[in-house]
């Protein structure tokens, strides 16, 4: 691969990125930001900090206000994406970006990019508010272990995302199916209690989830964990989101390979 | 008169035959509020604490099912008049709004009663969390006086949807903090002080603690008086939803706002 | 107001949007959209209001059919104030407006119409009768149990017609109802609108095609930037522009310089300019034709000039000329 091979695709990389941001802000509006990336993450760490505290005592707030700031990633790698990718189709610039020489596979991962930033900045806000407002105490925590962490799930989630992005393709009502997988992590990926009083079967569900390590390895990382106690459960959580976006991938070039001989017009 | 009963009937028909087929409606009655059940049935179940808490995941969850589909239907509802282009349409016919909403209220609510169903249904069956101390009389008609409540908050927040679209997601930012303040999962009294008092001007809140009252022996069981403040507050809202009819009415003959996508 | 004798009366009609622009510096902007318009239509008439884009068409429309509040000026339509009488006056009037929204697409084209038979107030043994009516004279019987959204376009206007008439109504409001029709289907529903005229309703009809006015309008008025620019029958407005002439001719690279130097001449009122597949169509709407056609090659001097003529001006003319340059 030559210099200037590089030096495009690395272009192609930023000006797609550029076009996930506007499109990200696009939808939201100063109102609709304050609403959805503010007022609703407050709400739900509230409902569940106060809900645990009533059923096991205020001394745990700390867990819950921990647990469902995390989970907010799920917010911007879940439905950041999506909205990334229908804005796309509403604009046309899918067919643009796809029909370069650039890596394609490398165009299609970029899309996540914007949405992993705005992640880690949703949690950045969550942790705030745990702290100040739910009594979250950092002061033995391994402090960029933790952030170590919040990087790693905000990948992870954006992997799941870029899996809805696809079906989001052929489906008008994806959106509805990524609700459902987002609060459905609120019960299977251990945000508000341990993954082991669930069945089972259901576990296995857990453990294929992004998020569930991930919030794992932050809640050791509070108590004081170094990088070797958790390594283990971070890698694992990387190739789960490593998995969905490659699935996600997979099902994309599908489609595209239907779209192209003309069986489904409207994929894009 | 009779042909605005019957407008609000055929707006209410309307309602139950496009929410039939919508996802967005099975999404709100029946997943959201099985899993907001389980999440809030796995904390309350945790060991060591009081199984007499349990009726708290049981009906929680369902209640903000029917919340949700209750407000949530009607800004839902104008949004797709709006992109459909049906809303300027209706508004211009010789029925008033508020009759229009009215019919699409009522059918937002019998589906949102409907959440009672599969939230019931995790709790007996995953977590044999069964009412023994149900009261049937005291538990239906604080289930009625709910219903008003939602009946009167949705009935005057929906102009506000039809008027200004942000005024939907701003609400829609509150969602969860209802939950909280209306005591759905958890008693309010755990609350600070201060947000009791947000609570207390919330006609809900009394509704539902007349409805967990009647499902527990234990505790004081001041339900009459209850039902008549949750009564009184949401005829209160009636008469602010008044003057915001007149004014989404007035309002829009000024922009033509309404015909905008 | 005191009841009047006739369909719609429009005096002084004026409207202006504001809005707000920015963020943080909000700055108010005030457009206006009628300029004060007066207007009277016989009960009986099809009127038509004909202008481009953006005169003020839907404007006044919306003003009619109580949609919106005039800022200033007052109108009736049947004696009613559009204003405070819109209650009664909604019993008693249609409307269309042009383009497919404003159906319910998932719903079939005939729960369409009984649920705005309802909405309406129609009696339900009135709408029973009523509907299969509709249905049959817009040519919509048998795919009535359809859904709205397997509906050709044509389909949908029609359906959007009987919608207007469910009512019955004394006045049919129709904005741009053959927007978006292909050929056959807008001059089936221009037959439909001129039948429903001649059994006796009153039609107000906007559109920004001559020829529809024309073909089937008792009188017409042309709206230009929000003020009445001409007003009366078809004929009439066609003698506005009697003593005038156009020249037409066919030409190869004119640079827009040139056209200015055209515009210029003595006797030219308006030039437009037509991209004709490689050459340019060019219409000169001017006083004196034959003078007109001998300065022509001076002032275009170097230009091949092809397929020159002079014509008697149509109504197509006179409408071009009302409007000036606006859309060409």
């Amino acid at each position: 691969m030559g210099v200037s091979r590089i030096a495009s695709e690395v272009a192609v990389f930023a000006r797609s990125t550029y076009f996930q941001y506007v499109a990200l802000f696009q939808w939201a509006s100063v109102r609709g930001y304050v609403a959805y990336k503010i007022l609703l993450p407050v709400d739900q760490m509230l409902f569940f900090v106060e809900l645990g505290a009533y059923a096991t005592g205020p001394e745990n707030a700390a867990y819950f206000a921990l647990g469902n700031a995390l989970q907010l990633t799920a917010n911007a790698g879940i439905f950041g994406v999506i909205a990334t990718v229908a804005n796309e189709r509403h604009f046309g610039t899918l067919p643009i970006l796809l029909g370069s020489p650039a890596n394609r596979l490398v165009t299609f991962m970029s899309r996540a990019v914007v949405n992993v930033l705005d992640g880690i900045v949703t949690v950045i806000i969550g942790f705030a508010i745990a702290i100040g407002l739910f009594g979250l105490d950092l002061h033995h925590a391994n402090i960029p272990l933790l952030a170590l962490c919040v990087v790693v799930v905000s990948l992870s989630t954006a992997g799941l995302g870029l899996m809805f992005g696809s079906i989001g393709l052929v489906m008008r009502d994806a959106i509805i199916v990524a609700n459902v997988i987002y609060y459905v992590m609120l019960v299977l990926c251990g945000v508000n209690f341990p993954v082991s009083r669930l069945p089972g079967a259901v576990q296995l569900i857990s453990y294929s989830l992004p998020l569930t390590r991930g919030v794992e390895a932050a809640r050791e990382a509070v108590a004081g964990a170094s990088f070797g106690q958790v390594a283990g459960l971070l890698g694992g959580e990387l190739l789960v989101g490593l998995a969905w976006a490659l699935a996600g991938y997979a099902l994309f070039a599908t489609l595209e390979g239907w779209a192209r001989r003309g069986g489904m017009q409207e994929a894009y | 008169m009779r042909s605005l009963v019957r407008a609000a009937f055929s707006s209410l028909r309307l309602t139950l035959r496009t929410r039939v087929v919508s996802g967005w409606m099975y999404l709100n009655w029946l997943v959201f509020p099985l899993i907001f059940a389980a999440a809030g049935l796995f904390v309350l179940s945790t060991p060591g604490g009081s199984s007499s808490r349990l009726v708290y995941g049981v009906l929680g969850g369902g209640l903000i099912g029917y919340w949700s589909v209750a407000y949530i239907d009607g800004g839902n509802g104008i949004q797709d008049e709006r992109w459909q282009g049906t809303l300027e349409q209706v508004f211009a016919t010789p029925t008033p709004l508020w009759v229009i909403i009215l019919g699409k209220v009522a059918g937002a609510i019998l589906f949102g009663l409907l959440s009672f169903v599969p939230t019931a249904a995790l709790g007996y069956f995953g977590f044999h969390a069964v009412l023994p101390q149900l009261d049937p009389s005291r538990f239906v008609i604080s289930l009625g006086v709910l219903t008003f409540t939602f009946f009167c908050i949705a009935i005057t927040l929906t102009p506000l949807f039809a008027l200004w679209r942000w005024a939907f997601s701003m609400v829609n930012g509150f969602e969860i903090a209802v939950y909280v303040l209306c005591g759905f999962m958890f008693p309010v009294a755990i609350l600070a002080p201060w947000a009791q008092g947000v609570a207390g001007v919330l006609a809900p809140t009394w509704a539902v603690r007349a409805l967990y009252a009647s499902t527990m022996a234990e505790g004081p069981h001041d339900l009459v008086a209850w039902w008549l403040v949750a009564v009184g507050l949401s005829l209160l809202y009636l008469c602010g939803a008044y003057f915001l009819y007149a004014l989404v009415e007035r309002r829009a003959r000024v922009s033509g706002q309404l015909a905008w996508a | 107001m005191a009841m009047s004798a006739q369909a719609i009366e429009a005096r002084a009609l004026r409207k202006t949007y504001d809005s707000t622009r920015g963020v943080f510096r909000r700055e108010k902007v005030t457009r206006v959209a009628l300029r004060g318009v007066d207007l009277a239509i016989e009960r009986g008439e099809l009127f038509g209001l004909l202008g481009p884009n953006g005169a003020g068409k839907t404007t006044m429309v919306k003003i009619f059919t109580t949609l919106l509040l005039p800022t200033s000026g007052a109108a009736t339509v049947l004696g009613l104030d559009v204003v405070k009488d819109e209650w009664a006056l909604r019993r008693r009037i249609g409307f269309v407006f042009g383009g497919e929204r404003g159906l319910y697409w998932r719903l079939s084209g005939l729960d369409n119409l009984r649920y705005f038979a309802d909405l309406y107030r129609v009696p339900p043994e009135v709408s029973r009768r009523r509907i299969p009516e509709l249905l049959e004279r817009l040519g919509l019987a048998g795919r009535e149990r359809d859904r709205v959204e397997l509906y050709s376009r044509g389909m949908k206007q029609r359906l959007h017609l009987a919608r207007g008439l469910l009512n019955d109504p004394e006045v049919l409001f129709l904005d741009e109802p053959t927007i978006g029709l292909d050929p056959v289907g807008a001059r089936e529903l221009r037959v439909i609108v001129r039948e429903l005229a001649d059994a006796g309703k009153t039609i107000f009809l906007t559109t920004h095609y001559m020829f529809e006015a024309d073909a089937i309008c008792d009188r017409i008025a042309v709206i230009k930037a929000g003020e009445i620019v001409a007003e009366g029958t078809p004929r009439s407005i066609k003698t506005l522009v009697e003593d005038q002439g156009v020249v037409e001719f066919e030409v190869v690279g004119l640079p827009r310089e040139r056209l200015d130097e055209l515009r210029g001449l003595p006797g030219v009122s308006s030039v437009a300019v037509a991209e004709h597949e490689l050459a340019q169509l060019v219409t000169v709407h001017c006083a004196r034709p034959s003078e007109v056609m001998t300065q022509l090659s001076a002032a275009l001097d170097g230009l091949k000039l092809e397929k020159l003529s002079s014509r008697e001006p149509t109504l197509e003319d006179a409408y071009v000329q009302l409007i000036g340059d606006a859309e060409t």
